[in-house]
């Protein structure tokens, strides 16, 4: 584990509304991300859970300059990006993907799915021709689709089939670093595991690292070496998962914890911990103190 | 496009517009191969002639009437409507093109180019579009190309009003985020990600918009400052005609009722082109 960090945030912080104009400057200023650090080595996977509308999403763009933050650092193998131009981080683009929740969404419905698997190499000009349809027919297997797929328009297929033509988007130019922002969410759960499996095996074969995206703990355990739990902008607990299963600190951390379905039926009956996270913001300034090697807690009201 | 036309048998009303439409198209084109007489040649022992079916494929047979000066009014209504049909799909194609880049653009780039079409919109909202016609063409001369210009000119911001808007949804959806991410240009974002996306609402303004040009166009005969004579135009027939409404009334009848005709078919074939588009009123079927 002594790889170096392919990505590093520091002090992330992106808020939204709080208008300056005559009509919307009543509106309340929403501190989407306040404060959030954290790195991730080559090769590894960071798994960042979070309740719906605690800012996940908002860390994965801030992360990929999709919309630059407010304020805070992002370092690709050592290159801060934040000051950079847009032509400036088109080579960046290379190295760093997206992969969205939403598979329906996600696609051009007006482009044929090889098209829109190949537009990365063809953005930047890395294959052409009978090379490029090769690729892209090598592309379409490496995700387990049938290249002659190809033709087809985004309609003719299932969710599964469309997050794997969007994941052969995203692997197309053999990225270092892929946000995975909720990829299986809107999956059935028989598909859920095959797309989970399908990261895992690219994770083997490219070397890949993820920050990987839930919205609760369950799958995070098999992808993930270690997970950040966020709350309403902030990070409140980062720690390896083995630790945060065995010894969650935050109380966040054991709701969700808890509110994991268990197979098992003699563990049927666990409390449920009751968590009011609408009394629990995170305050702004509070320090994160590390608990144990690698153990990160918000310095807030630990157990 | 195999169910685009089952749908369209289903549909009464846009069966009924795109059989009319098909057919005043095909008179259209193929006017010069029909056997009619010279529209703009009179013959003064015959004018004022009224509607007879006697004598219907002999020359010389009027079945529609003559006018003031004795011009056959079939063969003037349908070279009239290849002129109409001319200047009005031009302009509504003319008109497209330049709102739905506009629109695009700014819809997507949003900032000052915005700021300034949607004040240009406001202002074009106020003035009535005649009067602004009128000014442009007084101003310019009547010439074919200049009605075509004046009516794409009122055209072109309806175009954009509605694609800058249905571009301010497309931009949030995921998949131009993602060309965003992979380090698309914005001209590529905006060519092969939003433009194929807009194309269809595009279609249907289109459509409403060609009976809506055709009238003004119309108008703007009517008023002399369409196409110039001898040319024929419907709108003109009209004016020359009304002079003798009550005595002979085929001279303005016909003309009208093809106007009539036509800017019903496009309405009829463009309603139920925005039916089976959008997919709020397409799933309730
Ligand atoms: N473009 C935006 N404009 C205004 N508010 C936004 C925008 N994007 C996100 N937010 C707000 O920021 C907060 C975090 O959103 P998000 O990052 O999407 O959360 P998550 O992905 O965890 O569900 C939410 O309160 C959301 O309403
Ligand atoms: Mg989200």
């Amino acid at each position: 584990m002594t790889q170096p960090n392919v990505l590093e945030a520091k002090n992330l912080m992106r808020s939204f509304g709080g208008g300056t104009g005559f009509f919307d400057r009543n509106k309340p200023v929403i501190h989407a991300i306040n404060g959030v650090s954290f790195e991730i080595a080559e090769g590894e996977t960071l798994g960042l859970v979070g309740e719906s509308g605690s800012g996940k999403s908002t860390i994965g763009r801030a992360v990929l300059q999709l919309e630059k933050p407010d304020s805070g650092s992002v370092k690709f193998r050592g290159t801060e990006l934040t000051t950079l131009s847009p032509p400036q981080l088109k080579p960046y683009r290379k190295h760093m993907q997206m992969i969205f929740q939403d598979p329906y969404s996600a696609l051009n419905p007006r482009m044929k799915v090889g098209n829109f698997v190949a537009e990365p190499l063809v953005v930047h000009q890395v294959e052409s021709g009978s090379a490029l349809t090769d690729r892209v027919a090598e592309l379409f297997q490496t995700v387990g689709l049938d290249p002659s797929f190809m033709s087809r328009y985004p309609h003719e297929f299932s969710g599964g089939q469309r997050q794997r033509i969007n994941i052969a988007r995203a692997i197309a130019l053999n990225p270092a670093f892929i946000v995975a922002d909720e990829p299986i969410t809107a999956l059935d759960v028989s598909i859920q595991a095959q797309i989970v499996n399908l990261f895992q095996d690219l994770q083997d074969q490219l070397g890949l690292a993820y920050l990987f995206i839930a919205h609760d703990l369950s799958m995070v355990r098999y992808l993930c070496s270690r997970v950040a739990v966020m709350l309403r902008g902030r990070i409140v607990e980062l720690a390896p998962t083995e630790q945060i299963f065995a010894d969650p600190r935050h109380p966040y951390t054991q709701s969700l914890l808890a509110a994991i379905p268990v197979p098992d039926p003699d563990r049927k009956h666990r409390p449920r911990i009751p968590f009011n996270v609408a009394r629990n913001i995170p305050p702004r300034d509070a320090p994160m103190i590390e608990v144990s090697p690698g153990h990160y807690v918000l310095d807030q009201e630990i157990q | 496009m195999k169910n685009l036309i089952k749908d369209l048998m289903r549909s009464k009303a846009g069966l009924i517009g795109a059989i009319l439409l098909l057919l005043i198209v095909f008179v259209a084109v193929f006017a010069p191969f029909l056997d009619l007489p010279d529209p703009t040649r009179g013959d003064l022992r015959a004018r004022l002639a009224g509607p007879t079916w006697d004598g219907l494929f002999s020359p010389g047979a009027h079945p529609l009437g003559t006018d003031e000066v004795g011009r056959d009014i079939l063969s003037r209504m349908i070279h009239g409507s290849r002129v109409t049909l001319l200047v009005a799909t031009t302009a509504v194609v003319l008109g497209g093109i330049v709102g739905t880049a506009l629109g695009i653009w700014a819809g997507y780039k949003g900032g000052l180019v915005d700021r300034v079409l949607m004040r240009l919109v406001d202002i074009q909202l106020a003035i009535p579009l005649m009067l602004l016609a009128l000014l442009v063409v007084a101003a310019l001369g009547p010439s074919l190309r200049n009605v075509v210009l004046v009516l794409a000119l009122t055209s072109w911001i309806r175009y954009a009003r509605i694609i800058r808007a249905q571009v301010l949804s497309l931009r949030e959806r995921e998949f131009v985020q993602s060309a965003h991410a992979i380090g698309a240009s914005t001209m590529r974002i905006m060519f092969f990600h939003i433009l194929p996306n807009v194309l269809t609402p595009a279609l249907v303004v289109g459509t409403l918009e060609l009976a809506r040009i055709i009238i003004m166009d119309s108008a703007l005969s009517f008023l002399g400052l369409g196409v110039q004579p001898p040319t024929p135009s419907w709108g003109r027939m009209l004016a020359d005609g009304r002079v003798y409404i009550s005595s002979a009334w085929w001279t303005v009848t016909f003309p009208g009722l093809a106007i009539v005709l036509t800017v019903l078919s496009v309405n009829l074939f463009g309603d139920w082109l925005r039916d089976y588009f959008d997919p709020k009123t397409r799933n309730k079927k």
